[in-house]
């Protein structure tokens, strides 16, 4: 009844819609430039006595920062939090608009070259200089630091890290013994077999969160393709260097490689549909034999499979190749709007040089905190994983196997491209050949918009 | 009425089946919540040992008690200012019409099928621009805009109803048009009020979309768009997400059990109006 | 009632100060104004920009249009949403009015007081519950799987919402759960009116179920099953909620629908233009589907 009313004079009402477009037509948006800029103001390097309230955006299921920010309160009483928390995918989507019109302290953050292009990170060079972040090495900053057409890895620094993370595989050591795994991989060939045995021996031989916005094998694919490659054209793409290319021979074989295990029923068979809680909570029950993932998982796993979890990095395809995993800063930057930019500044040179800050990001954290090379190392007791995984980032540094992560190439790389394309792989939709065209074809697009 | 014996009893047996299908997510729903946090229970099974400390954590987790207190502060604004205004629209398309009434509310019929998607990017600017991102006006006034052609429509239906003879007798003694409406018409409304305003109520706390976009701070959402920021957070832990969704649910289950004719009965007749 | 306005129009004298109406009718206007067709006006101008709601805009005619018609994923989004239709549409509608028929006789039961609530409870949740719910009966490890092992049909136990060939109809499935309730009951209500006078005859020529389905109900339900697909067509179009909690329009773009999408575009991929003309042509689609759907049912009512 009540639309039947409209039959006639619609178009009357529509062109009431079109007098409102008229009453507003400027074009959107301003041309004012605001952000960014203020790298040479004075900067202040404490958080002084005043009351301060610091607004943190974090990420949710990593309980780092949080005890980070708790330990920081007790040794700092005038500093207070306002947490919010979220997963990642949700962070990714909202970091520009939060960052822009909901200014945070202090922001977990996505990839940053876009974020910094509009202005919305503030410029850290100034800290950097008061704390001497600049004479820390160099690689741990690398992939904060972006030049003024957004390509990272060098130009002014708008993020820090709280720890820097680093990947590779785990293993459940009780289902290794069982089809008589004694030691890691020694090549890619090697790894090949173990599964082939986990497979025959009724055991998931890698479990693997794919589900939702979250495309999860780009871990095993990144490490196939370090494993094939260099780390160094794949650290061109994701730092945007002009002309860099992710469709190359060696990352074909890679996508091919995943595409074999795919097909040779590796994987556990739902894991389109997992996310990465599930995983975790498979892998820690004892259902799949291997994850690929990084080492903020290793103080969990280190309480919650006690002995039984084994780390190694991904074998390279060559006997006594190198070997690269994707380790990057847990990253965290200061909205170019925040009101306590000083306060927050100082929290993360804190959480760097601090001992017990150190302590934290190793026990509760399991990764390698950031700052100075000489600087003060929490003790690790023997054969934990978190043994492990520092160790291993030793091995990478000899490497110089360090890369960022794939998906952090551009903002929306992750979510519009990598994430549905392997999706379509794993249902047989996709070939290696074309999941490389179309995520290379999606970033120009990206980058030059 | 002529039903013979088999028919009835396949009418039964469909009526329980199509229940059950709508009752079984929320049994499952339910106990699932009750396994230990954590955990990935499988189906329907019933857990050794009921967690029932699953809702109080939940409850603490959620701050349901801001929540709640957000939500109804939230309905507080939309559902008396739409009444209000979508009475008056009302009453003077349905009974005054003025000169111009049919383009008038031909203009905000055109709005009754608009998806809140369609809006829902230039609102975001525009809401920014007033300074009221996150706040709950962020969420307020769209919705009572949002919400004003139904309101009106549904007004302009009952009062299209009411005799012209009756306003004329109120005229004959002098009353004004305002007297007309405040004295003589809105008592009269009072069953269409009655019932405007529980729809107007039930969409105000399920929005989701308003909520997730203009409101970062779950505490000052819908409780909806609490629940989507509780999935967001506690999403990973199931059984613990299973509870809260519960509790999240409880207000409004609640209020339908009690007024359950009413919501009924304002339920259909709304979605023939809609 | 379009008649009884026009005779009483007829009596209706024009009395000084008619134009006292539209101050009536200001405050509703002036909010709708602002926060609707203002916004609506903007989606329009936004759509002919490319601009990334931060710095300045650029005028790009009807690129955003273009694109959205050429770009196989944009437009896999508005065939999404048709497909949604037949889930939360003709499906509720048919399953409705299959119940409705069939329970008619016993409307009056206790059974079917109690079903008039029970029936009702989809509609009153947040369809982010319904999103929750059934994400968690649709995982692998589900209730949905148990109950088909348990019927032996072990072999098609799947990941419903993660599987590229089942995600969009298991999202339909959720849609089709909360509408079906709200069709039956709006069909039976209708059919309550149905003079059974008319019944009792076709019983009496000797007319089974299926003859009395099609000679009476159907046709005096015209009505009621227009009201009910114009519901469930909107809801379908304008899907989000579901989505958004279940796939997130995963996996690949398997469920990505106009709404979710504009969603991603505007901010997250910032992309405000291309989000703008995708909302105007959602509008638009609404309202070409939902026009001759009235259109239709208004013939046989009047």
């Amino acid at each position: 009844m009540s639309l039947r009313s409209m039959r006639r004079p619609l178009w009357l009402a529509l062109g009431c819609a079109g007098l409102m477009v008229a009453a507003a037509c400027s074009a959107p948006g301003d041309s004012g430039e605001d952000g960014a800029a203020a790298s040479t103001a004075a900067v202040a390097t404490s958080c002084g006595s005043d009351p301060v309230t610091l607004k943190g955006y974090f990420e949710t299921g990593f309980p780092v920062p949080k005890e980070l920010a708790n330990e920081f309160t007790k040794q700092f009483p005038n500093v207070k939090w306002d947490i919010r928390e979220d997963q990642f995918a949700v962070i990714t989507q909202n970091a520009p608009r939060v960052l822009a019109d909901d200014p945070p302290d202090l922001m977990r953050l996505p990839q940053v070259s876009e974020l910094v292009k509009d202005g919305l990170l503030k410029n850290l060079d100034g800290y950097a200089q008061a704390y001497g972040w600049d004479k820390w090495p160099a690689s741990q900053l690398e992939q904060m630091r972006v030049g003024s057409n957004g390509q990272r890895g060098d130009g002014p620094l708008f993020a820090q890290g709280l720890n820097f993370s680093m990947t590779g595989v785990f293993y459940n050591k009780k289902l290794a013994a069982q089809i008589g795994m004694t030691e890691p991989p020694a090549t890619l060939a090697d790894l090949d077999a173990l599964l082939q045995k986990a497979k025959d021996a009724g055991i998931t031989p890698i479990n693997q969160f794919n589900g939702g916005a979250t495309g999860g094998l780009a871990f095993p694919l990144q490490n196939l393709m370090a494993a094939y490659g260099e780390p160094g054209p794949i650290n061109d793409w994701i730092f945007q260097k002009p002309g860099a290319t992710i469709d190359t021979p060696t990352n074909l074989q890679a996508t091919k490689h995943l595409e074999k295990w795919i097909k040779a029923g590796y994987f556990a068979s739902d894991i389109n549909s997992q996310d990465y809680a599930t995983m975790m909570s498979r892998f820690i029950g004892g259902k799949a034999l291997f994850i690929f993932d990084g080492d903020w998982e290793s103080g969990n796993l280190d309480k919650q499979m006690a002995g039984n979890a084994g780390f190694f990095l991904m074998p390279s395809a060559q006997p006594g190749g190198k070997r690269a995993a994707m380790s990057a800063p847990l990253t965290y930057g200061i909205s170019a709007k925040a009101a306590h930019a000083d306060c927050a500044a100082f929290f993360l040179n804190w959480v760097a040089t601090n001992q017990k800050a150190r302590d934290i990001d190793v026990s509760v954290g399991g990764s390698h905190p950031m700052g100075p090379s000489d600087a003060y190392m929490p003790p690790v007791k023997e054969g934990t994983v978190t043994a492990a995984t520092l160790e291993a980032g030793a091995t990478i540094g000899q490497d110089n196997g360090s890369m960022d992560f794939i998906a952090n190439a551009t903002g929306a790389i992750y979510a519009k491209s990598w994430t549905p394309q392997l999706q379509k792989l794993v249902a047989g939709q996709q070939t290696p050949e074309a999941l490389l065209k179309s995520v290379q074809k999606d970033y120009e697009s990206q980058v030059k918009g | 009425m002529i039903v013979n014996r088999r028919e009835a009893l396949t009418g039964r047996v469909l009526l329980v089946l199509l229940m059950a299908i709508t009752v079984v997510p929320f049994l499952s729903l339910f106990v699932t919540a009750l396994h230990p946090s954590g955990t990935y229970p499988s189906g329907l099974s019933w857990p050794a040992q009921p967690h029932w400390g699953n809702f109080a954590d939940a409850f603490r987790a959620a701050h349901m008690g801001e929540l709640l207190m957000s939500s109804v502060l939230i309905v507080a604004g939309v559902v008396p200012v739409s009444l209000l205004l979508g009475t008056l629209a009302g009453f003077a398309f349905g009974h005054l019409r003025m000169p111009g009434h049919r383009v008038g509310f031909l203009i905000f019929v055109l709005g009754l099928t608009l998806p809140f998607e369609g809006i829902i990017t230039p609102l975001y600017y525009q809401v920014r621009d007033m300074g009221l991102l996150n706040t709950r006006w962020a969420i307020i006034l769209p919705l009572i805009g949002l919400f004003m052609p139904f309101s009106v429509l549904w007004m302009r239906a009952h009062f299209v109803t009411m005799p012209d003879d009756l306003s004329e007798a109120a005229r004959i003694d002098g009353a004004t048009t305002w007297q007309l409406f405040w004295r003589v018409h809105v008592p009269l409304a009072r069953p269409a009020l009655s019932s405007l305003a529980i729809l107007l109520f039930l969409w105000t706390w399920n929005q989701f979309l308003l909520a997730i976009v203009l409101v970062d701070d779950p505490a000052k959402r819908t409780m909806a768009g609490a629940l989507g920021a509780f999935q967001g957070q506690w999403g990973t832990d199931i059984p613990l997400l299973c509870a809260g969704s519960l509790l999240i649910l409880a207000p409004t289950l609640a209020v339908f059990l009690i007024f359950q004719r009413r919501f009924v009965a304002a339920l259909l007749q709304g979605s023939i109006k809609g | 009632m379009p008649a009884r306005v026009t005779g009483r129009r007829a009596r209706r004298a024009r009395r000084p100060g008619a134009w006292l109406g539209w101050l009536f009718v200001a405050p509703a206007a002036v909010v709708y104004a602002v926060f609707v067709l203002r916004p609506l006006g903007l989606t329009v101008q936004y759509s002919f920009y490319d601009w990334n709601g931060i710095g300045a805009s650029t005028w790009v005619g009807l690129e955003n249009y273009t694109r959205l018609f050429t770009e196989p994923e944009l437009f896999a989004t508005i065939l999404h949403a048709f497909e949604l239709i037949l889930f939360f549409s003709l499906i509720p509608v048919l399953l409705a009015l299959f119940v409705a028929a069939t329970i008619r006789g016993i409307a009056q039961s206790r059974l079917a007081l109690v079903a008039r609530t029970v029936l009702f409870l989809p509609q009153v949740i947040p369809l982010v519950a319904a999103g929750i719910m059934w994400s968690w009966l649709l995982s692998s490890t589900g209730l949905a799987n148990e109950l088909l092992s348990a019927v032996g049909l072990g072999g098609v136990t799947r990941a419903w919402l993660g599987d590229f060939d089942t995600a969009l109809p298991a999202v339909g499935v959720i849609g089709a759960w909360v509408l079906v309730g709200l069709c039956t009951l709006l069909l039976l209500a209708g059919m309550s009116k149905i003079d059974t006078a008319l019944y009792e005859s076709a019983r009496l020529d000797g007319a089974g179920p299926v003859r009395e389905f099609f000679a009476i109900t159907l046709p005096s339900l015209r009505q009621e099953i227009g009201v009910c697909v114009t519901v469930t067509v909107i809801a379908a179009l304008a899907s989000f909620d579901v989505v958004y909690i279940s796939t997130q329009g995963g996996p690949g773009n398997a469920t990505m629908v106009p709404g979710l999408e504009i969603f991603y575009l505007a901010f997250s991929e910032r992309e405000v233009g291309r989000a703008s003309a995708l909302a105007v042509v959602l509008v638009a689609l609404v309202l070409a589907v939902v026009l001759p759907i009235q259109r239709l049912t208004r013939d046989g009512s009047r």
